[in-house]
């Protein structure tokens, strides 16, 4: 073909259509680049060229209710490295080696993390105060320390399981430092350094430094003090009974404020390494189990509410009923005969409970159920709160109603059961319970406040107040009188649960023992729930496990709350036994007067050994059961040299209860310091030894093998 | 010369030519001025190279490009003379053997001043064809004529000068009449065997004419972070050139100011890689204005090429045509990662002085044609 100088030119023009799409692609393809892609790439060339060291922020401090530090946060050094600058100084053998050394770590990892190719490594987290000075003063090229904060709880163990615990890296890993990890964690610092390809800082360059924000405190609703005493308790039951794990809670029922919540077994939250890791898990809250008796208390609410029962209703139980083909027995099958509702609750009568849920119907068990808060988590401030397993309505049948009146059936947590008595306990009303007060900034600002929080009502308040009278007298009177306290009003109620087994049945020989007191009863402050899981020995009731240790919280919570004694002790004893028995006083750390008038008021004589001005024991204890006119034996302090006939023999105390035990050494006036639970098996000094009176005996018991 | 005809010579190429040369210049200060302690050396060595391309432009412009075609034969028979002695006596930097000193002079790299001898000599050579491209079997001597040259460049290697020589090749040959489709067909056919070369290397490791790092070049156009070093071996320059560009923004950073030139994360940023700086500092503004620069001046070349008075004129101006639009393509195609990586430059942006006095050379050439053509108005 000839070439034309048309076909060239129309060749030419076709090109030039060519270049002009090309062209067009191009600047549609860096469009593309600098305006969809553009944010991803800006924020790459900072990345690129800026190098960040954290500054960590201090966590805040965790105070109980009265400003008492629960947690704190202690600054100590960390060691970073910034490979760059290791590697131009071309000393990245030595320095790994001088490091090494220093910080007791590996060489070959020492050297892989410094010159690793990033901007930003860490050496060693979190150093001690000495090994930092000595890496200060080497001064190595690209090493450098930076200030970090890490956790320190001066008490201990204390509330471990509502402070929780945090990470290396400042992060609230478990509690209510989790919970609250935003607010308590604060805000990284950051120093940020311009550099240049090769990794070199930039002398005048961009020099940041972004100051951290610490992390704000924590005020929270515990009492220490309440704490320590609750945790003194329930350490007791929960060692002495060798359970499988126990709960208590102490809160106030108007607020739903937790004074003081606490589980079994425990941990030190400083070295939390040491103990295994189901040790936190917070059974109080986290887990859920079947609670027997104590549950009696809402379905008593439920028929008061409902006016299915009044003063004058009657109950007879056989010790047996028959709900379509299955029967419930009353504890150990024993029949109560006719009962008020009050009786049937002190003597916590499975029968009537019965009789109380059939007649009160699914609907309505389940319309109280819910509203006390069953079967939902209560919105507790700490994370991992587990709801409970309540019977499906749509399931549930008149069997499963009738178990659940009584207590079975149905798998709550601590948390709930509290909760839900607690609404008895302040008039009617479901409070959301919580841990923290109030989120005060690092300036002390508050940032947050949190107010009582009524989540419904759920009874009236004469309904409420009936039942806390009724539940004073399940103290004084019934299956709960081991948590009576001379001086005070206590309501309250036992549990005592057969466990399920994991197939399904009950076992035989295990137990939830539980108690849960309200004090004072005529206008409670205090709900105290302490539940204990499979303890061993005999009894196991909740009467005997658990009400002895809710007794001594509450009193002594009480006392520290400076609580005005309520009830003339001469007539709380006179009710509760109007014959001539009387209870007898805890006596011990009395001055030696008081003591004497407080035993001369009940009729009781007493004969003072030892000398000094403050009771150190008495016998019987507190709370036994004398005649009037018997004689209580006070000990004063049992180191007094002057007490004549100085010295006694140590008497063979084999195979003896504890009791048994107790009277013989206080006759002798000698200090019995038991161990373990049962018959006493072993002694130390051996018997025969002749100690100076007031010597310590340790005995040794041991429980009677079946 | 005939003073007359320069009333005809082409304003709007001037300017746009103008324009581009000083924004190259303003740029290349902000580029090179942290690279030595006289933050002008760069520019001032650039206005030299621009001064002595200015001086051969003009006196090319007097000179009636027709004359040349009598001497053809001489101008393809030095420039491979020319090819051979690079490859003979020419200095390796970065790994081709591309430069050459003569004396004191500064080296050179010859095959950027062969472009324009072989578009002479490869126009005139069309241009007495007188079309006959109708079969493979009358392409033939066309691609044994710059077969030759483009063999010994791939011989240096120079990968990149190659490909400038294969795209000229190509668009004079379709300019000229060629057979579309035959072209057509041979662009396909060596796209297949290329890409069938790359599937059986990858594969099963089949050999390649190719050095490990062209390799790892075509790897990291695919994935730049695929270079065995998360983005810091062979991805490193287009990871930075496509940060540089896309953190530019509408406005950019502004000259001397972005960050990825001036703490040197972007390399080569004064010549393969100066258009990212354009980018980074001048924004798409910038960016879109050199491209529009460049549109005017290739426009203006197929212009003049259309005008010429005659073939050889055409395909003279449209050789160099085609030569700017590659360079144009593939170098800002591999700052914005559409093009693999090879180190052709930037007409009248890249630093260097090769490259500035050919690209001058080919001015003086177009407006040759220019002011000789005929004087209708596209």
């Amino acid at each position: 073909m000839q070439t034309t100088s048309l076909l060239v030119r129309k060749r030419i023009a076709a090109l030039f259509f060519l270049f002009t799409v090309g062209f067009f692609m191009l600047v549609g393809r860096i469009f593309w680049v600098q305006f969809v892609k553009g944010a991803d790439l800006s924020a790459k060339a900072t990345q690129n060229r800026m190098r960040d060291v954290p500054v960590e922020s201090k966590r805040g401090v965790i105070y109980d209710r009265n400003h008492r530090e629960l947690a704190i946060s202690i600054s100590t050094d960390s060691v970073y490295a910034i490979p760059a600058e290791v590697l131009r100084s071309n000393r990245q053998e030595e320095i790994a080696k001088k490091l090494a050394a220093t910080l007791e770590m590996d060489q070959d990892k020492i050297y892989a993390r410094i010159t690793r190719r990033s901007s930003f490594e860490w050496v060693k987290r979190q150093i001690d105060p000495a090994t930092a000075q000595k890496i200060r003063a080497m001064d190595l090229p690209g090493i450098d320390l930076t200030e970090e904060s890490r956790r320190f709880y001066p008490k201990g163990t204390l509330a471990s399981h509502v402070l929780g615990i945090s990470g290396t890296d400042n992060t609230g890993l478990e509690g209510i430092d989790n919970y609250y990890n935003k607010l308590v964690g604060g805000t990284k610092g950051r120093i940020i350094i311009e550099h240049d390809a090769t990794g070199a800082d930039i002398p005048e360059a961009m020099h940041k430094y972004i100051p951290p924000v610490d992390g704000a405190n924590l005020i929270l609703s515990l009492d220490e003090t309440i704490q320590y005493i609750t945790e003194r308790e329930l350490d007791k039951a929960f060692k002495e009974r060798q359970a499988a794990r126990a709960a208590a809670i102490v809160m106030d029922p108007k607020t739903g404020e937790i004074l003081a919540i606490t589980s079994r077994p425990t941990f030190d939250p400083n070295h939390y390494n040491d103990s295994p890791a189901q040790n936190r898990r917070n059974f109080a809250i986290n887990d859920a189990f079947e609670p027997g008796s104590t549950m009696k208390i809402t379905t008593a609410a439920m028929a008061m509410e409902e006016n299915i029962v009044n003063e004058q209703s009657r109950f007879y139980c056989p010790g047996h009923i028959k709900v379509g083909k299955e029967t419930i027995s009353c504890a150990g099958g024993k029949a109560h005969g006719e009962q008020t509702f009050a009786q049937i609750v002190e003597k916590s009568c499975n029968v009537g409970f019965v009789q109380l849920g059939l007649e009160l119907g699914i609907d309505k068990y389940y319309q109280y159920l819910n509203a006390f808060g069953f079967g939902r988590a209560t919105g507790i401030d700490l994370p991992g709160e587990a709801q409970g397993i309540t019977v499906p309505k749509s399931r549930c049948k008149q069997i499963d109603l009738a178990t659940m009146a009584f207590g079975q059936a149905n798998a709550v947590t601590p948390i709930q059961l509290v909760t839900a008595v607690s609404a008895v306990a302040n008039g009617g009303n479901l409070m959301k319970p919580h841990l923290v007060k109030e989120i005060v900034d690092s300036q002390g600002k508050i940032v947050q406040k949190f107010e009582p929080e009524v989540v419904r009502r759920v009874i009236s308040e004469k309904t409420a107040r009936d039942l806390c009278v009724i539940l004073e007298g399940e103290v004084t009177l019934g299956t709960g009188k081991n948590a009576f306290i001379e001086g005070y009003r206590v309501g309250g109620k036992t549990g005592t649960a057969q466990k399920i087994k994991p197939g399904g049945g009950y076992m035989a020989n295990e137990y939830v023992s539980s108690f849960i007191g309200l004090a004072p009863s005529d206008n409670p402050r205090l709900v105290c729930l302490i539940v204990v899981d499979a303890p061993k020995g005999y009894p196991y009731y909740g009467g005997t496990v658990a009400a002895p240790a809710a007794r001594e919280i509450l009193k002594d919570a009480l006392h520290y709350l400076d609580e005005p004694l309520r009830t003339d002790p001469n007539k709380a004893a006179s009710e509760a036994k109007p014959d001539n028995a009387v209870l007898v006083p805890d006596l011990v750390n009395l001055p030696l007067n008081e003591a004497l008038a407080s035993l001369n008021r009940r009729g009781l004589n007493a004969k003072v050994e030892g000398s000094g001005d403050l009771v150190w024991q008495q016998t019987p204890r507190a709370q036994s059961k004398l005649n009037k006119g018997s004689q209580v034996i006070i000990y004063l302090s049992p180191f007094s040299k002057d007490k004549e006939g100085g010295e006694v023999t140590v008497p063979d105390l084999q195979g003896k209860s504890l009791k048994e035990v107790a009277k013989i050494l206080a006759d002798l006036g000698l200090h019995l310091s038991p161990e373990g639970y049962g018959l006493s098996c072993d002694q130390s000094p051996r018997p025969g030894k002749v100690v100076s009176s007031g010597s310590n005996i340790k005995v040794k018991f041991q429980p009677i093998d079946r | 010369m005939n003073i007359k005809r320069l009333k005809f010579i082409d304003k709007t190429f001037i300017v746009a030519i103008v324009l581009i040369i000083t924004l190259g210049l303003v740029v290349l200060l902000s580029a090179s001025s942290a690279i030595c302690n006289d933050s002008f050396y760069y520019v001032k060595k650039q206005i030299l190279w621009l001064a002595a391309g200015t001086f051969l432009a003009v006196l090319i412009i007097r000179y009636d490009y027709t004359q040349l075609e009598r001497y053809w034969k001489y101008i393809y028979g030095i420039s491979v003379i020319i090819l051979v002695t690079v490859l003979v006596f020419g200095k390796e930097v970065r790994g081709t053997t591309g430069w050459i000193a003569i004396g004191p002079l500064p080296m050179i790299q010859p095959a950027e001043f062969t472009k324009i001898l072989l578009i002479l000599a490869f126009a005139d050579f069309l241009a007495r064809r007188k079309g006959a491209l109708d079969t493979l079997g009358e392409m033939l001597p066309c691609f044994i004529f710059m077969g030759v040259p483009f063999l010994l460049i791939m011989a240096q290697p120079d990968l990149g000068t190659a490909l400038v020589y294969i795209a000229f090749t190509l668009g004079m040959m379709f300019v000229a009449g060629a057979n579309w489709r035959i072209l057509l067909k041979i662009i396909g056919a060596a796209v297949g065997v290329i890409a069938l070369a790359l599937f059986l290397h990858f594969q099963f490791g089949t050999w390649l004419p190719l050095d490990d790092y062209q390799i790892d070049r075509l790897i990291v156009f695919a994935d730049p972070y695929n270079d065995g070093k998360g983005g810091r071996g062979a991805g490193w320059n287009t990871i930075q050139s496509l940060v540089a560009i896309g953190s530019g923004g509408l406005t950019g950073k502004g000259l001397f100011h972005g960050t990825q030139v001036q703490l040197n994360f972007l390399p080569e940023h004064h010549t393969d890689f100066i258009y990212a700086v354009i980018g980074e500092e001048l924004g798409f503004i910038g960016a879109a204005l050199v491209i529009v620069l460049y549109g005017i001046i290739l426009w203006r070349t197929v212009v003049i090429s259309f005008n010429a008075q005659d073939l050889y004129g055409s395909y003279l101006v449209l050789g160099i045509s085609a030569m700017w639009l590659f360079h144009i393509f593939e170098n800002i195609g591999m700052s914005i990662g559409v093009m693999p990586i090879t180190g052709i430059p930037l007409p009248f942006l890249s630093y260097g002085g090769s490259a500035m006095i050919t690209n001058m050379i080919a001015v003086g050439l177009v407006l040759s044609v220019n002011i000789r053509g005929k004087k209708i108005v596209f």
